[in-house]
C-alpha cells in the first residue's frame, strides 16, 4: 500500500518554526534546502518528512501570504502507475519536480479533489521510512 | 520519539474526497467520526490516520470556506509532559477533545504552534494509525 510520508507547512519563518518542532518533539533536522520552489528545513520523526518551508510561488492558489499546512506526499511503488491511477480518478497533474538533493530526485505534484495538492514519489523523502517490504518478497528472500 | 500519526483535511464533500484517496492509493476506511467539531471519514495507510472532515467551526481563523490540509496530530507517550513542554515553548492551548465523549479511550489536546499552525497531541493512537514503537530497552526485556 502507498504510504503518507511527507507533510509540508507554509510559513514565514522556517528557521524559528523548525526550532520549535525540534524542541517540542525531538524531531531531527535532516536537511535544509533552498530551491526554486521554497526555502526551509526538513525534519524527521523517523517515519515522516516534515518540511517547514517558505514558498516562492503560490502553488495552492491561496496567495503568497498563506501560512499553514500546504501539501502532503505519498510514497508509492511505481510513480507512473500511481500518476495514471490518480489521473483516472480525476486528479490533475500540476508539475514534475526535480530535486537534486533527494535520492532519486523526482516527484510528481498533483491536485486531488477540492484542489488539495499532494506529491507522489517512488524514492523516500529525506529522513522518511521506505515502503515496507511486501510479505511475498520477504518470504522469497528467506 | 513522538510520531506524526494524523493528518486532517478540511473538505466540502468528505465522502467524495475519501473515495478518491481510497481508489487512488488503496487507503482503507477505518471510521466515520461525527463529533461537535467535525463529521467525515477516517482513512488509514496502515501508519497514519488521514481524517477527511467537514468542520463545524472555524478553528484556524481562515473562515468556514477554508479547504485544504487543516491540522496534524502527534502521538506522544505522555500528554501532560508534552503539554508542559509546549507551554514552555510558547504554544497556545486551544481545546481538549474527546474526554468522556463518544470515542472511548480517545483524548487529544489541540495547540497552536508558531504562526498559528494547529496540531493535536494524543497518547492514544488515532483510528488505523500505528502505535509508538516500543523503546529498544523495553523490547529487549
Amino acid at each position: 500500500m502507498a504510504k503518507l510520508r511527507h507533510l509540508a507547512i507554509a510559513c514565514k519563518d522556517p528557521d524559528a518554526m523548525a526550532e520549535f518542532y525540534i524542541k517540542a518533539f525531538d524531531f531531527k533536522n535532516v536537511r535544509t534546502s533552498d530551491g526554486p520552489l521554497a526555502y526551509g528545513h526538513h525534519l524527521s520523526d523517523g517515519t515522516i518528512d516534515l518540511a517547514i518551508l517558505r514558498f516562492k510561488t503560490d502553488q495552492i492558489g491561496k496567495g503568497m501570504e498563506y501560512t499553514g499546512l500546504h501539501h502532503f506526499g505519498v510514497l508509492v511503488e511505481d510513480i507512473d502507475e500511481a500518476a495514471t491511477k490518480v489521473g483516472a480518478h480525476g486528479g490533475k497533474h500540476y508539475m514534475d519536480q526535480e530535486d537534486q538533493h533527494r535520492v532519486g530526485g523526482f516527484e510528481v505534484k498533483m491536485y486531488g479533489p477540492e484542489g488539495i495538492l499532494f506529491d507522489i514519489a517512488e524514492h523516500p523523502w529525506t529522513g522518511s521510512e521506505p515502503l515496507p517490504v511486501p510479505e511475498k518478497a520477504k518470504e522469497a528472500a528467506e | 520519539m513522538p510520531k506524526l500519526r494524523h493528518i486532517a483535511i478540511a473538505a466540502e464533500d468528505p465522502e467524495a474526497m475519501a473515495e478518491f484517496y481510497k481508489k487512488a492509493f488503496d487507503f482503507v476506511e477505518v471510521g466515520r467520526p461525527n463529533g461537535v467539531l467535525a463529521d467525515g471519514v477516517f482513512l488509514s495507510d496502515g501508519t497514519l490516520n488521514m481524517a477527511i472532515l467537514k468542520f463545524k467551526t472555524d478553528q484556524l481563523g481562515k473562515g468556514m470556506d477554508f479547504r485544504g490540509i487543516h491540522h496534524f496530530g502527534i502521538l506522544v507517550e505522555d500528554v501532560e509532559e508534552f503539554t508542559k513542554r509546549l507551554d514552555s515553548l510558547g504554544a497556545e492551548h486551544y481545546i481538549d477533545q474527546g474526554h468522556g465523549g463518544n470515542q472511548a479511550g480517545y483524548f487529544e489536546k489541540k495547540f497552536y504552534g508558531p504562526e498559528r499552525v494547529l496540531f493535536d497531541i494524543a497518547e492514544h493512537g488515532w483510528a488505523g494509525s500505528e502505535p509508538l514503537p516500543i523503546p529498544v530497552k523495553q523490547a529487549a526485556e
